[in-house]
């Protein structure tokens, strides 16, 4: 294998927001930067990975100043100040940057510790720099075991099984009361961010008859037109209790827009089983006495954060588990990296030796010459056997021990026996 | 003067090794719950099916020794209401996908078929008046609804347990036991449809009950229909109408539930106590 891997990225640990949106790739975006990289000779091959959270370059570089060098490249390509990007890049080389890669592709590096969507987002990114030509044999390979290192994390730990956000918490409830959301009639009060978020999750769920209710009509018109939707008047909120399944309001107001007293009255005429009602509304929309109201199961965001705080305290109790896998990967990933090494290495030995007994038969053809034909093939295989004999135990080397070993092992040889210097 | 039969000795092996299967199986249910590996819930489900196959086949045993049908005797007659619990409990499972009831349910059958075995057995040849399809049918219909009933209070229990879980903020939990139960919705459902089929069930065994009684009692008990057991069941029938209408118009589901959990008791009391303590006619042979 001929080069280093390496990473250079902007994730949400360090980059600021602002930062990764200018950042983001868009797929022909990565392949022009990947491109351009190549034609500069700063990278062999290489991927990037680029969602919300992270852009995330994966390369293999010859150059000992990859990482300087990409980061200058990128500075020129996003028209960002050098300084700007290094300040807030994290990096890798060689077995980092796989371990780095794994641990992201396994959520332990993600926002939400074990969210499950960053693993589809690294397929992705994979499927595109191959059909693009910029993965080859080792990211290619590398990507692959990435997903996989995912999988077993997934399917061998709970890291990912216990949903860790709210709008997750909230879906998880909706399985508790309904089978499923589709054909089912969802109330949304309020029109800001979370309410049009959870308009999307719904719709993403089947849901097809989503009714909206804001202060402003014409906000919730907005929303409805959106969203296939319909909308009720402000002062219809409370009646609209008794024909809908499931209720989210998040609205800004100071004081409780549904009053316990009134809904209890309204539901007394319901026809339509258990209701779920999700306020996630800071100071409360819905007064907590609507829980004495028997079917009824309302949830403010006190108690979902409570979840969510319990579903991450228990994904981390996963992480050694998770941390496990993600080392035997990386083991295993590295192993194939060092043989490719260690046949590099041999292969290259192998040719310096044998280029040295060509040279030395060649010094002494005069005095061969003087020899008879049986004696000069002698000669011929006595230098064979003697560089035979010489491999001999190198190769042993290079083929026992653990991975570092080995690979200490290979960058010995290929110093003392200057392979590097003869390759070029 | 009456003949003495055989005790049936076939049909107590094959109770034995059904209520073994049962056990089992209940094992298994109890087992999958806490921890949903697929190996147990197949053996809960096999050992379920063996299970209702074996008490079947003991029913039929029994019936051969007793000339008669196999439940005119309490043994007989719990036996019968074990091996309907059993096959609703397969029936719900096969059509939902679901295994939450069996390890309310198989326990139930379980004891049931325990104490029938347990139980002496009619040693005397049915009276003329117990043979023939209308009893035969009467009886059998009046133990399916005893079974629907008990599924819809298994079903409303469960729909209790479940939404008083959620009712609960504090140390709300999405994972362990509770989140493999079904929703409330499919619970709700389930238990109407049990309600619906045990109220037909056992309106049209009180309606073949009367006619055999008008037949075979007119006679010698003109006041029958005075009977602490006939008017309990009549009672209860109208109960569990009521609770199936509401239902059907919308009432809330957590009211249903908990009046099919009661319903299911008077059941249970009219079985035993009412049948065992007051009934001068409806009484076991």
């Amino acid at each position: 294998m001929n080069g280093e891997l390496l990473y250079i990225g902007w994730n949400h640990r360090v980059a600021t927001l602002d930062l990764r949106e200018k950042l983001a790739y868009s797929p022909d975006e990565a392949r022009e930067a990947l491109e351009g990289l190549f034609r500069a000779h700063i990278l062999t091959e290489g991927c990037i990975v680029s969602t919300c959270n992270r852009s995330e370059l994966y390369g293999l570089t010859e150059r000992e100043d990859g990482i300087p060098e990409i980061a200058d490249f990128l500075s020129r390509f996003h028209g960002i100040e050098r300084d700007v990007l290094l300040g807030a890049a994290t990096s890798a080389r060689g077995d980092e940057s796989v371990r780095h890669l794994f641990r992201v592709a396994s959520g332990l590096d993600s926002l939400v510790l074990g969210e499950a969507q960053i693993l589809g987002q690294i397929r992705e990114a994979l499927r595109r720099a191959v059909e693009h030509g910029t993965a080859r044999s080792i990211t290619n390979r590398l990507f692959q075991a990435a997903v996989e290192c995912g999988k077993r994390v997934r399917t061998e730990t709970s890291l990912g099984t216990r949903p860790a956000s709210v709008p997750g918490i909230a879906l998880s409830l909706t399985g508790r009361l309904f089978d499923t959301l589709s054909g089912r009639r969802v109330l949304l009060i309020g029109a800001g961010e979370t309410v049009e978020l959870t308009a999307r999750l719904l719709i993403d769920d089947g849901v097809t008859d989503i009714v909206f209710c804001n202060r402003t009509q014409e906000k919730a018109e907005a929303l409805a037109s959106s969203f296939s939707g319909r909308t009720i008047p402000w002062d219809q909120r409370t009646a609209a209790f008794a024909d809908v399944d499931v209720v989210l309001s998040a609205t800004g107001a100071q004081e409780p827009i549904v009053e316990a007293a009134s809904l209890k009255k309204v539901l007394s005429k319901r026809r339509r089983g258990p209701l779920l009602v999700l306020d996630l509304a800071v100071p409360r929309d819905i007064e907590p006495a609507v829980d004495d109201i028997a079917d009824v199961y309302r949830y403010d965001l006190d108690t979902l954060s409570e979840l969510v705080k319990k579903n991450t305290l228990e994904r981390q109790a996963e992480v050694p588990r998770a941390s496990a896998i993600v080392e035997e990967s990386v083991d295993k990933f590295m192993d194939w990296v060092s043989t490719l090494s260690q046949l590099d290495v041999l292969k290259a030995l192998r040719a310096k030796l044998e280029d040295t007994r060509q040279k030395e038969l060649q010094r002494y053809g005069p005095k061969l010459a003087r020899l008879g034909d049986d004696e000069r093939e002698l000669v011929n295989r006595l230098t064979e056997s003697l560089v035979a004999k010489i491999l001999h135990e190198p190769t042993i080397g290079l083929k026992t021990g653990g991975v570092a070993e080995r690979l200490e092992r290979a960058h010995v040889i290929k110093t003392l026996f200057r392979l590097e210097e003869d390759s070029h | 003067m009456p003949t003495i039969l055989h005790s049936g000795s076939a049909g107590t092996i094959f109770g034995f090794v059904a209520l073994a299967c049962y056990a089992f199986s209940a094992g298994f249910y109890i087992a999958f719950l806490k921890k949903p590996r697929p190996l147990f819930g197949w053996l809960a489900t096999g050992l379920a099916a063996t299970g209702a196959l074996l008490n079947l086949e003991s029913l039929y045993a029994r019936s051969v020794a007793l000339k008669s049908v196999p439940y005119r005797d309490i043994v007989g007659s719990l036996a019968l209401l074990g091996f309907f619990l059993a096959v609703l409990n397969i029936l719900l499972e096969l059509r939902h996908r679901d295994r939450s009831l069996g390890p309310f349910l198989m326990p139930v059958v379980f004891v049931l078929l325990l104490v029938a075995l347990e139980l002496p057995m009619a040693k005397t040849a049915p009276a003329p008046e117990l043979r023939g399809p209308v009893f035969a049918l009467h009886v059998t219909l009046n133990m399916l609804g005893y079974a629907a009933f008990a599924v819809a209070c298994a079903l409303s229990a469960l729909y209790l347990m479940v939404g008083r879980s959620l009712k609960r903020k504090k140390g709300l939990t999405l994972d362990g036991p509770f989140s493999r139960f079904p929703s409330l919705s499919y619970l709700e459902r389930a238990n109407r449809t049990s309600l619906g089929v045990g109220v037909v069930a056992s309106t049209a065994a009180f309606c073949l009950g009367a006619f055999w009684a008008t037949r075979v009692w007119r006679a010698d008990h003109p006041n029958w229909v005075l009977d602490p057991k006939i008017v309990t069941v009549l009672l209860i029938l109208v109960f569990y109408w009521v609770v199936l209408v509401r239902a059907h118009r919308g009432a809330a589901p957590v009211t249903t539930a908990r009046l099919s959990v009661a319903g299911f008791l008077l059941v249970l009391v009219s079985y035993t106590a009412i049948n065992l303590l007051f009934s001068k006619l409806h009484v076991f042979t």
